[in-house]
């Protein structure tokens, strides 16, 4: 990966961790579990660092300060379909089941395939941002354990999300 | 069950059967005198007011996602902030041997404030406005729990410092934005004013005023801001 390459690849994980920040809010007010809402508050801050984070980095990799980049359009799909998920399985398990595991084995590959010296700051972030996606998928398995709330079937949905390769659209 | 008005109240966000909701004050579980339980009630009604403030800056995400991303960053961090207090509040009634649930809840402050059309207008009376009179009122409330309440001194305490953030970020972009744009004036200006009609439907005889302290004042950077130390 060039220089170009790489701002392009965190501009897109940029969107990303923006789009779920949104659908955590979006969820919010409209989810009735209180401890699923208090859930939502924290995550949404989780989001909203990386997306900080990544934003700045994108800014040293001569692009625009938070520079932002749609993904390819099939994810955008999976993201927007995710969002409209209308009971609280279907979002607990589409967000903490599929699709943020997803973007860790997502941020996995760039760190195999950058160069981490060069690319050094970017790996510093990327591996802050990990761990923190670890634990909002082990908070939801509590929370849904706590709660009595059932896993969704969301295999077709699953399907589509690792039957895309890379998200960082043309 | 009261009907509240719709030009000046939102949809009710969702809430579990566990909750009773009421729409004005005076339906609710009043307690003037201590029956032993006020402190619970207290509690349990403060929890749900920050699940209000957490509901609220999550909207202020989802309805105007072209607003500064830096402002956008202080409203997520709003977010967490809420939760936090949301849970600081439960464990403090539970010790007390209160349950989630076991009081009425009024929801009319996601409503209110929801009803309002733009961000700024939101901010001005949210942040600006209902938080700042919040902080005057727990650091009233902090006095009297420090002598009896080491715990909830403990939680008001922390609360108070969040929330003087809140209010500090939310004075900051009222500023910002119409220093951007005068026109935004406009929309505190109506922003204020539809909140100044709806808020005596819900608290009626009972709302009071609260006036800032001038040390609250300085933090939140109403009148000459703390200057930061090198």
């Amino acid at each position: 990966m060039n220089v170009k390459q790489r701002a392009d690849a965190l501009g897109t994980f940029r969107f990303i961790e923006v789009y779920l920040m949104e659908t955590a809010a979006y969820w919010t007010p409209i989810t009735p579990e209180m401890e699923v809402k208090v859930m939502f508050g924290r995550h949404i801050w989780d989001f909203a660092q990386h997306a900080d984070w990544l934003g700045k980095r994108t800014f040293e990799l001569r692009q625009p300060e938070h520079y932002t980049r749609r993904p390819d359009d099939a994810y955008v799909r999976l993201l927007e379909q995710m969002k409209q998920a209308e009971t609280v399985s279907e979002r607990l398990t589409l967000l903490y089941d599929v699709v943020v595991p997803g973007l860790v084995r997502r941020y996995g590959r760039y760190l195999e395939t950058t160069d981490r010296l060069l690319d050094g700051p970017s790996v510093l972030v990327i591996e802050r941002i990990i761990p923190e996606l670890r634990r909002q998928m082990g908070e939801a398995q509590n929370l849904r354990k706590e709660l009595a709330v059932k896993t969704a079937d969301t295999s077709d949905f699953r399907r589509a999300e690792t039957a895309i390769d890379s998200v960082v659209g043309a | 069950m009261i009907e509240l008005d719709r030009s000046l109240f939102a949809d009710p966000p969702a809430r579990d059967d566990r909750f009773e909701i009421k729409q004005v004050w005076s339906e609710m579980h009043n307690m003037w005198d201590d029956e032993g339980k006020m402190l619970v009630e207290f509690m349990h009604r403060q929890m749900n007011e920050e699940v209000n403030g957490l509901e609220i800056a999550a909207r202020n995400l989802t309805d105007f996602p072209d607003a500064p991303w830096e402002l956008r960053l202080a409203i997520a961090r709003q977010c967490w902030d809420e939760s936090r207090h949301v849970n600081a509040f439960r464990r403090c009634f539970e010790t007390r041997g209160g349950r989630v649930g076991e009081y009425p809840i009024l929801n009319f402050e996601f409503r209110m404030i929801t009803a309002i059309p733009t961000l700024i207008g939101r901010l001005a009376v949210q942040n600006r406005s209902f938080e700042a009179a919040g902080i005057q009122a727990i650091r009233e409330a902090l006095e009297h729990a420090d002598r009896y309440d080491p715990d909830v001194a403990a939680l008001l305490d922390a609360q108070l410092a969040d929330e003087i953030q809140h209010v500090r970020y939310g004075n900051r972009w009222v500023e910002e934005l119409i220093a951007r744009d005068p026109r935004n004036a406009i929309d505190v200006v109506r922003g204020v004013s539809q909140a100044n009609r709806a808020f005596p439907m819900i608290a009626g005889d009972a709302a009071i005023h609260l006036n800032l302290d001038d040390q609250i004042k300085r933090e939140v950077g109403l009148i000459d801001p703390i200057p930061a130390q090198t």
